[in-house]
């Protein structure tokens, strides 16, 4: 197949949610030696776009949201071993640590941020959930990741993302990373006054805001 | 014999209960602390909340068991506790019932997704809310309430489980979300077909809690009005949590906003009313007393 038509068929695999056809696609580029960053950025980013348009409009929930998320993984999966092997990263959003803060087991919202995330480009270490706060530091410094993304469920577990912001200055790294903050109690009012650097209201919402830290379309 | 609840919503507005969370927390529950571990560790604790919404004119409190499927109770290794938990959560209702007032067992989501989204097979989730019913029958609630659903196939499964264990009406919430084009759960169940599915799953009572405030109640109640003939139930938040200058957390309606609603939701449809995240006994009086009033007119 052509790049003329192979791009559509993938962008209508990320859409479909058809995780088969996603991958499928993605082996046959790599066999027919086709340009792999162009086609992740021409063939299924504009997919996971296109889903992203589609929830924002109340079209699309969330089976579809983590369907089209793991077709897009599944075409990754293909994707980024052979870039690596031509030392070309599909990964070029960067890294992001992101986890459910201290104290708090719920992990739905923030499983989907991690999956829309990585369907987004970005190199995701998700920590879990009930992570210390320490921890999404050490993890950072660790790999280098510029991001962290700090999920809570809980009106009382959200006051440990204002705890995480000092312990990031106590330390002195506050201006190495940005930090993100979501979960239901969370809001763009709470993210300004406990100084973090964005909100966001849901996973596609996250991923929007990620790359405008990333300096990405 | 007291007259069932589904008697009494026949003959006027039947009052629940608010948040049980928050009141416990007031109480000193710790972060991080499933709340239904104070049945057995601060029973008095759970006891004077029931008590206090009682007192505040509830005609049905739910017990403090919303996370209490041994699916969510795994999830801080208290799966093995589930029979004891549940049970406590019951009796300490059932004992700080005044008579002629209800016990409703409350059953909230497992937090694991069904396949393919999730680990769950609708038989695990089944199982999970069997066990539960059985443990907070055993402690003698009047109804189930299974709430803040916001999948309806959990819900059914829900409500598989729990009669296929008891005789006790069961009473079932979603949490819908507005959109442009309506009422929908975070996986896109609609409230027409929510509410019919429910229905024909023998639910006894169905209805919407948390998420929404109480002005965004009135239109969900409608939608659910038209799409069942069973009684219907609304317990709203009170708006949206914020941060308080203090540190503390809030909720965006104050309590009098809040209730200005409330004649709304009933005259919407709503025979069962009361409050979700963000209402306390306080809110509950108000809205018992605004409720009176309309009645008398």
């Amino acid at each position: 197949m052509t790049k003329n038509e192979i791009y559509p068929k993938m962008n209508e695999a990320i859409v479909a949610g058809d995780r088969g056809a996603a991958r499928a696609l993605a082996e046959d580029a790599v066999r027919s030696g086709l340009d792999l960053l162009e086609v992740v950025e021409q063939g299924y980013v504009p997919g996971i776009q296109k889903v992203g348009e589609l929830w924002e409009r109340g079209e699309y929930f969330l089976p579809e949201l983590i369907s089209s998320a793991e077709a897009m993984k599944a075409a990754m999966a293909v994707l980024d071993p052979a870039l690596n092997r031509q030392n070309l990263g599909a990964r070029i959003g960067g890294k992001v640590v992101i986890g459910t803060i201290e104290g708090d087991i719920h992990d739905i919202g923030k499983n989907l941020v991690a999956s829309m995330l990585q369907a987004g480009g970005f190199e995701v270490f998700d920590l879990g959930a009930d992570v210390k706060l320490e921890r999404f530091i050490d993890k950072a410094e660790e790999v280098g990741a510029g991001m962290i993304c700090l999920s809570a469920l809980l009106t009382t577990t959200m006051m440990n993302q204002r705890r995480f912001i000092a312990l990031l200055r106590d330390r002195g790294l506050r201006d190495k990373y940005k930090v993100l903050v979501g979960g239901a109690p969370a809001n763009r009012k709470w993210a300004e006054e406990i100084g973090a650097d964005g909100y966001a209201e849901n996973a596609v919402a996250a991923v929007k805001l990620a790359k405008s830290f990333a300096g990405r379309p | 014999m007291t007259a069932s609840l589904l008697d009494l919503v026949k003959t006027r507005t039947v009052l629940f209960d608010g948040a049980m969370g928050t009141e416990l927390m007031a109480r000193g529950l710790g972060p991080g602390v499933p709340p239904e571990l104070w049945n057995t560790e601060r029973p008095d604790a759970v006891r004077q909340v029931y008590a206090a919404y009682y007192e505040a004119g509830a005609d049905v409190v739910s017990t403090n068991s919303f996370g209490g499927t041994p699916l969510k109770l795994a999830a801080h290794g208290l799966d093995g506790r589930a029979l004891e938990l549940n049970r406590a959560a019951a009796r300490l209702a059932r004992e700080a019932a005044p008579a002629g007032r209800y016990v409703a067992g409350s059953m909230g989501p497992t937090g694991k997704f069904l396949k393919p989204q999730g680990p769950a097979t609708e038989a695990d989730l089944v199982a999970a809310y069997a066990e539960q019913a059985r443990d907070l029958a055993d402690g003698g609630v009047d109804v189930f309430i299974i709430e803040t659903q916001y999948d309806l196939r959990e819900a059914l499964a829900a409500i598989r489980g729990a009669r296929s264990v008891s005789p006790l009406p069961v009473f079932v919430t979603l949490t819908f979300n507005s959109f442009p084009r309506g009422y929908f759960t975070i996986m896109g169940d609609s409230v027409a077909r929510s509410v019919a599915e429910l229905e024909k799953a023998g639910a006894a009572a169905v209805g919407a809690n948390c998420t929404l405030t109480s002005e965004q109640m009135v239109g969900c109640v409608t939608a659910i009005k038209t799409a069942t003939s069973l009684p219907v139930i609304a317990q709203a938040n009170a708006g949206q949590p914020v941060a308080l200058a203090d540190g503390t957390i809030g909720y965006s309606q104050t309590l009098e906003d809040y209730v200005r609603f409330v004649p709304a939701i009933v005259s919407a449809g709503a025979g069962f009313v009361g409050g979700c995240c963000g209402t306390n006994p306080d809110t509950i009086r108000a809205m018992v007393r605004v409720i009176r009033e309309e009645e008398k007119i």
